[in-house]
């Protein structure tokens, strides 16, 4: 090395070389990554954006026809969230778990990236340019409007509401096209019908809180039938009221949700509603001996019906079957509301909602159908809707379509429908659009982008109005570069107005008129009925197909949130399944899980059977919302990688294979004075094939075994345990106590109404304040201050205020136990205890709250069929992996922080006989952020430790994944990750591009073999926590709250301080009602629930009655 | 202690007796002298043919449970049959199940070397290295079972920058402390008795190599006085030492379970039961072993019948003790009047687990049974039968404790099932396989019939007239030899 023979060692010179060389061949072999990724700074920041905060946009929900208000929380230009718009008049804030979805749909791995053509006959899609797109579509169109031939095309429409129907009209009547059908599947017709020829008004106002009783005829008005959230915000606030609450009757064939909120089911006839309602009715037709035979029900329950009826005033009838004699019905019904003078009470027809206006009818589509099989419909152009899925098969819609000759889709997603299409010009999620809505007569509901547009997708008004400019004789009808534009031009006000309504989402007006459509309204279609009801010859059974509560009838199916979401009567996900009674089930033979194959003239599916308390020995009853298979028949439990090829068939890679279709069943018959198609129309053959599969159910026990989970009392417990706990509060509390009153527990409802950054109204506030001024309230200087010598009293609800309690000393001061959360932290956090309270008089099980933790908290969902384990080496046929759907799921691997639980009580012989008089409760399962965790103590690596606020944290970097946390927690609510949900590499990723965009950046994704939980939303708390103090003020109580609560449509749940009585939870932990569950066990829980309050028959208790 | 008649000839009172000679009423009629001990028990330290195919398949067993883990590691633990709540599985029952294994050899190596019990000393050789195997197995299984099996390290209290600490008070800490002491003082026990054996091997080696080793691993043992005297001491030493370890390791193990909520968990009886339960099945495990060996190696009239005898007995004993422990659960159970916990035991019984609850019930508690009777208990077929319906047994308590209890919790909405899947079960197969490579190799480098302490309980110089003495040939090997009569010392 050295060039000096006498130089013992290496030269400078030398060495520098060396020493450059090494470190340039270290700095390239040792320092690369395969993957470089870039952390680039803004330069010129982006309005609106900063990095690490989150933008609020005020939309509009599309997901049902409601449209409900939302807001769209974007993070670096991305929607990551949606929450209820607290000022919209429709939902007040909440959210339904399909709203919640609305994301998926959005950034859905299947949906196009582009527009696509079909260039040959039976050829693939294949992805073309916009320009050429518009070129393509502007000339059929052009082409069809020379030929005369325009009166031929035919647009289907998603239902929707507000100025784009008059749009489409309008634009459409430009070129002779007739106006177009606006199709909703999930639309209750039958009811808007009769509701139309009753009122006026296609849905009044139902106000629950105005009734003492409500009888239901198969409305299911919690899960599918109307404006869901609305209602069930109503019906919860009714329910609060407790004492002065109504009680509700279900008539039915089977126990829906909302059933199972019911009080009493009178399980009838299939069919046979009408009778009954005639019977009601006095002389309309039927005496009540005619009724009872009728409805196959005791003579005596409709007696009493009978009498109840007539005896309480007000109540509220809601007719929503789906029979052929729906309509007739619903009349019957309205009739019934009226004689009983309910009508501007209970029923407000001058406060409709408008969700359902301009609709048209299954029995259009089929006329439709009827001309495109008669080669009489020369351009099909479809949006949103999927006729092709959610027309019974028997309808022959999909075989209809092949006849067209040129069919247009402008859906964002492969379906059914645009599947058959030539070419797709696929539209904007709702998320990425412009539009408005008008929920309620003079009320304006906004609807803006929260980000820019995931793929090449371009709005359908766009794409129409370019096509337009394009188009000579056209050109000149649209001035407006855009449908932005041009909405704002009709927007009272002009473009100020519109401006400052769009930050609240709402605004007061009216969505113009429709100009009158160019070619005369359609004749009313002859309806296709059949006589003497349900058919008879078919089979033993009844066959009831109802929608899904969680799918309706099939547009969520591609949304893994709601896929894994349990329905919420039979807990089942990721699956169909035959609803049939224990006793049937004894009679065929049939265990839970064996299949059934159900047969009618038109069809036969088969699918594992559900035995199910809530549906009559005589009925099977199959949900619709899954089946979806691609035309070509492809589909099935192929084997298919999450980042694997895209789905241009088919429902896409969720929905395919999934379940079965009940549609096939339906011989296709109407209402025939809506036009409705009849879903309860059809006897069925049930026979069982010998298969058998595990259902894919989050159910364990459905019994309660005594274990006190879901607590209930009646009504007439309710004043009793008011006068016990009252006067012993009286007695303990000596300063300010005021005795019986506790938590609000004043007859106007207790819980808040719950809008987050709504401070509590002023009902039962300074009485609780009274009481625990002493324990936490705020002192003069703002801060808590924990007195010495004062021994906490016994609190009813909430017995662990902080969480020092438990830990060391009862909160005393001055005691050297301090255990290990001093109240004197320095970080001051002990001075909090957040917690929660659940009160399950108001829950009614809709199961919102568990897609909305799923969307804040980066759940994984892990049912796909890609995500089983491996089922051996070497398994013959099925290879190595578990593909059926939900196959995580049969082993309880779900990922669900808060989960409902849906416990019967009663009819305990169900088994061997029928018993209708048997009660649901719903509870909210979530991490009860013990003050004296089972969990914490036995982490050997305090990866689970108690933060001296009182959350029981869990830090993902810190496990180890023993899961000894989960064997102690007494509650089952940790979760643990079996798999690299997380990691983009593994199969069983649960977030395939762009799913991931989804993904709260707040909230870690977790890596597999480790345990998870719920946080309370930790990252809000702490958000909320430095935002305060930025603004140098202490956090307000009820400032925020916690994504389960925000959502919760029934405000069942309230998060907060209960260390600080200005807290709404401070105050409803002390409810007469408080209790918590497993309290033997001491683990002094954060979640208090309150106990659902039964309303047995008013004659000696029919229904089942107790705690 | 283990015999019913008193033996025809012993050594007079007044013979010089070494410190560590236990009360040997077991004699070793048909060992004439020690050349015979050290021609005998080295004779089985040559590799047979099918020695190499034993342990060929142990370690095509240990192979399959490496790829097992392997792949494990790679997907997730999801890959195991899990199925929540059961979030343990066949992990920690093969745990528990080593870990009871390992404790009987202790108990005979160091406990009843204490009590004096003559009938451990050909068999304590065994059931040491069984202990050290089995504790190294089990050792294995916290590991295997977590989430992030290269984070263990996290269980251990090393100083680190953050001064974060492990949670002293998880029983799954104490674990660590517990197991890692286990083993730790049971190698040593097993090396310390080892060393004069190693002398003995040493001297009689010829491969140079192969006596350096030896050498070395023998301390310069020389047989004097005063080695001796010390060895003695420190071999008392660690019986002493050994001796609470028995109770508190298994104990610990089974705070696992007694710390927690959990019904069928919680409850004071688990340390003696445990322990109780660990000494049943690792004498069972030693017949397993033990059995096979006399039999290949010719070595019967080292392990008698006598000395199975005398095992049996206390298998019979610690089969009452564990009914009892069983029968108590289930009094308890329902004297507590706690709904969670009478409905597990339901449960185990009558409802979902009937056919692991019953299993135990009649593999730990009836067939024992039959050891009532003398003809059973020294009959090697039976009892080598009865070792492996014991085993079973032993591993479907664990199941019983770990799984329906966990299944069945307070909280029905998430009552469960389980059902192990082809991963856990390679991992049991594994488990067998990593056992027994080791203990195959073990056999083959030292002898697993204490050289040194056979010689201590034969006379050095026989004084009476030998009553078989006709059943040694010309070449001091011992012809078939049963002694037939219990008890007989012939």
């Amino acid at each position: 090395m050295s060039t000096d023979p006498k130089s013992p060692g290496v030269k400078r010179r030398d060495f520098l070389k060396i020493l450059g060389a090494g470190s340039a061949v270290t700095a390239t072999v040792g320092c690369s990554t395969d993957h470089v990724e870039k952390l680039i700074p803004y330069v010129v920041h982006p309005d609106q954006t900063v990095p690490g905060a989150s933008t609020y946009y005020a939309t509009t929900c599309r997901e049902c026809a409601s449209a409900c208000g939302v807001i769209a929380e974007t993070r670096e230009g991305r929607v990551i969230k949606l929450e209820g718009n607290p000022a919209h008049p429709l939902n007040r804030g909440a959210l339904c778990a399909r709203g919640q979805a609305a994301l998926q749909g959005l950034y859905n791995p299947d949906r196009f990236r582009g527009p696509m053509v079909r260039r040959t006959a039976g050829g693939p899609l294949t992805l073309i340019s916009w320009d050429e797109a518009t070129r393509l579509f502007t000339q059929r169109v052009g082409e069809l409007r020379a030929n005369g031939q325009a009166a031929n095309a035919v647009f289907i429409n998603q239902h929707e509401q507000g100025s784009f129907p008059a749009f489409l009209d309008q634009w459409l009547a430009g070129y002779g096209i007739p106006a177009h059908l606006s199709y909703d599947a999930d639309a209750p017709l039958s009811t808007i019908a009769a509701n139309r020829q009753t009122y006026g008004a296609a849905w009044p106002t139902l106000d629950f809180s105005a009734a003492r009783l409500v009888v239901s005829f198969g409305a299911d008005f919690l899960d599918t039938w109307g404006p869901v959230v609305p209602q069930q915000l109503a019906w919860a606030d009714a329910r609060a009221k407790l004492d002065g609450a109504p009680r509700m009757i279900y008539i039915g064939p089977r126990r829906s949700l909302t059933g199972l909120n019911a009080d009493q089911w009178i399980a009838c006839r299939p069919g046979s509603e009408l009778a009954i309602a005639n019977a009601l009715r006095g002389n309309a037709g039927a005496t009540i001996e005619q009724a009872a035979q009728a409805a196959d029900v005791p003579l005596a329950t409709l007696q009493q019906l009978a009498r109840e009826f007539s005896a309480v005033r007000p109540s509220l009838v809601l007719a929503g079957t789906t029979g052929p004699d729906a309509t007739e019905l619903a009349l019957a019904v309205n009739a019934l509301n009226q004689a009983a003078g309910n009508v501007g009470m209970s029923i407000r027809p001058d406060e409709s909602v408008r969700a359902y206006d301009r609709l048209s009818t299954p029995a259009e589509l089929r006329q439709v159908a009827a001309r495109m099989q008669a080669g009489g419909v020369s351009l099909l152009m479809v949006r949103g809707a999927n006729p092709a899925f959610t027309l019974p098969k028997a309808l022959g819609f999909a075989q209809a379509m092949a006849r067209v000759p040129f069919k247009v889709s402008f859906s964002s997603y492969p379906d059914e429908t645009t599947e058959l299409c030539d070419l797709v010009l696929p539209d904007h999620h709702a998320l990425e659009s412009w539009g408005d809505a008008e929920p309620v007569p003079g009320t304006l509901s906004m609807q803006q982008p929260g980000m820019d547009p995931v793929f090449l997708t371009r709005a359908t008004a766009d794409v129409l109005i370019a096509a337009a400019k394009g188009d000579a004789g056209q050109a000149a009808r649209y001035p407006q570069p855009d449908y932005r534009t041009w909405l704002i031009s009709r927007f009272p006000g002009g473009q100020q107005a519109f401006t400052a309504a769009i930050t609240t989402g709402v605004s007061r007006g009216s969505v113009p008129a429709a100009p009158a459509p160019a070619v005369a309204a359609r004749a009313p279609a002859p309806a296709r009925t059949m006589a003497g009801g349900i058919q008879s010859t078919q089979g033993d059974y009844f066959l009831v197909v109802y929608p899904s509560a969680v799918l309706g009838t099939g547009a969520g199916a591609n949304k893994p949130w709601l896929q894994e979401l349990p329905d919420p009567v039979s807990k089942i996900c990721w699956q169909s399944w035959v609803e049939i009674h224990p006793t049937t089930a004894r009679r065929l033979g049939v265990e839970s899980g064996d299949h059934l194959k159900v047969e009618t003239s038109a069809g036969s599916i088969t699918a594992p059977a559900y035995l199910y308390l809530g549906v009559r020995p005589d009925t099977v009853a199959v949900a619709l919302g899954r089946g979806h298979r691609s035309a070509s028949g492809r589909g099935g439990t192929a084997e298919r990688r999450a980042d694997g090829p895209l789905h241009l068939t088919g429902y896409g890679r969720y929905a395919d294979g999934v379940g079965v279709d009940p549609l096939d069943l339906i011989p296709g018959f109407e209402d025939p004075r809506s036009g409705a198609i009849a879903l309860t129309v059809t006897k069925a053959r049930v026979t069982k094939t010998g298969d058998h599969s595990p259902l894919v159910t989050t159910e364990g026990s459905a019994r309660q075994h005594g274990r006190g989970i879901a607590q209930a009392l009646t009504v007439t417990q309710l004043g009793t345990l008011q006068q016990a706990t009252g006067a012993e509060q009286a007695g303990s509390l000596a300063p300010g106590g005021t005795g019986g009153v506790h938590g609000g527990q004043t007859p106007g409802g207790s819980a808040p109404a719950g809008a987050p950054g709504e401070t509590p109204g002023g009902a039962g506030g300074p009485g609780a304040q009274g009481e625990t001024a002493h324990e936490g309230g705020p002192d003069a200087g703002g801060e808590h201050s924990f007195p010495s010598g004062v021994p906490l009293p016994f609190q009813p609800g909430l017995r662990s205020p902080v969480a020092a309690d438990a830990q060391g000393d009862f909160a005393e001061a001055d005691s050297k136990d301090k255990g290990m959360y001093d109240i004197r932290h320095w970080s001051g956090m002990a001075k909090r205890r957040w917690a929660m309270t659940i009160d399950l008089a108001r829950c009614t099980g809709c199961s919102a709250c568990v897609t909305a933790c799923y969307a804040e908290n980066n759940l994984p969902t892990v049912g796909a069929p890609w995500q089983g384990r491996a089922l051996g080496p070497a398994t013959p046929n099925a290879g190595p992996w578990d593909t059926r759907p939900g196959a995580n799921i049969i082993k309880g691997r779900e990922m669900n922080w808060i989960r409902l639980e849906r416990y019967y009580e009663g009819a305990d012989r169900a088994d061997v006989e029928f018993d209708p008089n048997f009660e649901a409760r719903f509870a909210p399962m979530l991490c009860q952020h013990c003050g004296n965790a089972p969990c914490e103590s036995v982490c050997p690596v305090y990866a689970t430790y108690h933060s001296p606020d009182g959350l029981n944290v869990q830090v993902y970097n810190r496990c180890v994944g023993t899961r000894y946390c989960s064997n102690n927690c007494p509650y089952k609510v940790r979760y643990f990750n079996w798999f690299g949900f997380g990691e983009p590499a593994r199969r069983q990723y649960a977030f395939p591009e762009p799913l991931n965009w989804q993904l709260n950046p707040d909230v870690t994704v977790r890596g597999k073999g480790v345990m998870e939980k719920c946080t309370f939303c930790v990252q809000r708390i702490r958000e909320a926590e430095s935002r305060a103090d930025l603004e140098h003020r202490p956090v307000r109580a009820d400032e925020f709250t916690v994504a389960c609560a925000q959502a919760c449509p029934s405000r069942a749940i309230v998060f907060g301080d209960a260390a600080d009585a200005a807290w709404t939870v401070s105050r409803l932990a002390m409810d007469r009602r408080a209790y918590h569950v497993f309290e033997e066990l001491n683990t002094y829980t954060a979640v208090v629930y309150l106990k659902k309050v039964n309303h047995p028959a008013p004659a000696a208790g029919a229904a089942p009655a107790g705690a | 202690m283990a015999t019913i008649a008193k033996p025809r000839a012993r050594p007079p009172e007044e013979a010089p007796r070494r410190p560590n000679i236990p009360s040997a009423n077991i004699q070793l009629p048909a060992v004439r002298d020690y050349e015979q001990v050290d021609n005998e028990i080295t004779a089985t330290l040559h590799p047979t043919v099918t020695w190499f195919a034993g342990l060929g398949i142990a370690i095509l067993c240990m192979l399959i449970g490496a790829s097992a883990w392997t792949y494990q590691i790679y997907w997730g633990l999801g890959q195991a049959g899990y199925e929540p709540p059961v979030m343990w599985g066949v992990y920690i029952i093969t745990f528990v199940f080593w870990i009871g294994i390992g404790h009987a050899g202790t108990l005979i190596s160091a406990i009843l070397y204490l009590f004096r019990a003559g009938f451990r000393t050909t068999i304590y050789r065994v059931s040491e290295a069984m202990t050290v195997f089995a504790v190294m197995t089990a050792g294995l299984f916290p590991i295997i079972h977590i989430g992030r099996p290269w984070k263990f390290f996290w269980l251990i209290p090393y100083p680190n920058w953050r001064l974060i600490w492990p949670q002293f008070k998880s029983p799954l800490v104490w674990d660590v402390f517990a197991i890692s002491t286990y083993l730790t003082i049971s190698t040593t026990f097993l090396y310390i008795g080892l060393i004069p054996d190693i002398a003995v091997l040493r001297d009689r080696e010829t491969n140079p190599v192969r006596k350096r080793i030896l050498s070395t691993l023998s301390l310069g043992w020389r047989n004097s006085d005063r080695e001796w005297r010390h060895f003695a001491r420190a071999y008392l030493f660690l019986a002493a030492f050994s001796t609470p370890l028995v109770l508190s390791v298994h104990s610990v193990v089974s705070f696992d379970f007694a710390m927690a909520v959990t019904p069928g968990w919680h409850t004071t009886i688990f340390p003696p039961y445990f322990v109780a339960g660990a000494i049943f099945s690792g004498f069972a495990m030693v017949w397993t072993i033990i059995i096979p060996l006399r039999r290949w190696w010719g070595l019967k009239h080292y392990v008698t019948l006598n000395h199975l005898d005398a095992s049996a007995k206390m298998v019979l004993f610690t089969s009452l003790v564990v009914g009892s422990a069983y029968l108590s659960e289930f009094f308890i159970a329902w004297y507590s009047g706690l709904r969670s916990e009478q409905e597990y035991f339901w449960n185990r019984i009558f409802g979902q687990w009937w056919w692991a609850g019953w299993s135990l019930l009649i593999c730990n508690m009836v067939f024992p049974q039959t050891l009532w009777s003398q003809r059973l208990r020294r009959n090697t077929t039976w009892l080598f039968i009865l070792s492996i319906i014991i085993n079973i047994g032993m591993w479907m308590e664990r199941f019983t404790i770990v799984v329906p209890s966990l299944s069945h919790e307070f909280e029905p909405w998430q009552w469960g099932g389980y059902r192990p899947s082809w991963v856990d079960m390679s991992f049991l197969v594994g488990s067998f396989g990593w056992f027994f490579m080791w203990f195959l190799l073990f056999i083959k480098q030292l002898p697993v019939i204490a050289i040194a302490e056979v010689k201590e309980i034969i006379p050095p110089k026989l004084r009476a007239t030998h009553p078989h003495e006709d059943n040694i040939d010309h070449a001091g090997r011992h012809l078939e030899y049963e002694p037939d009569t219990p008890g007989e010392y012939a």
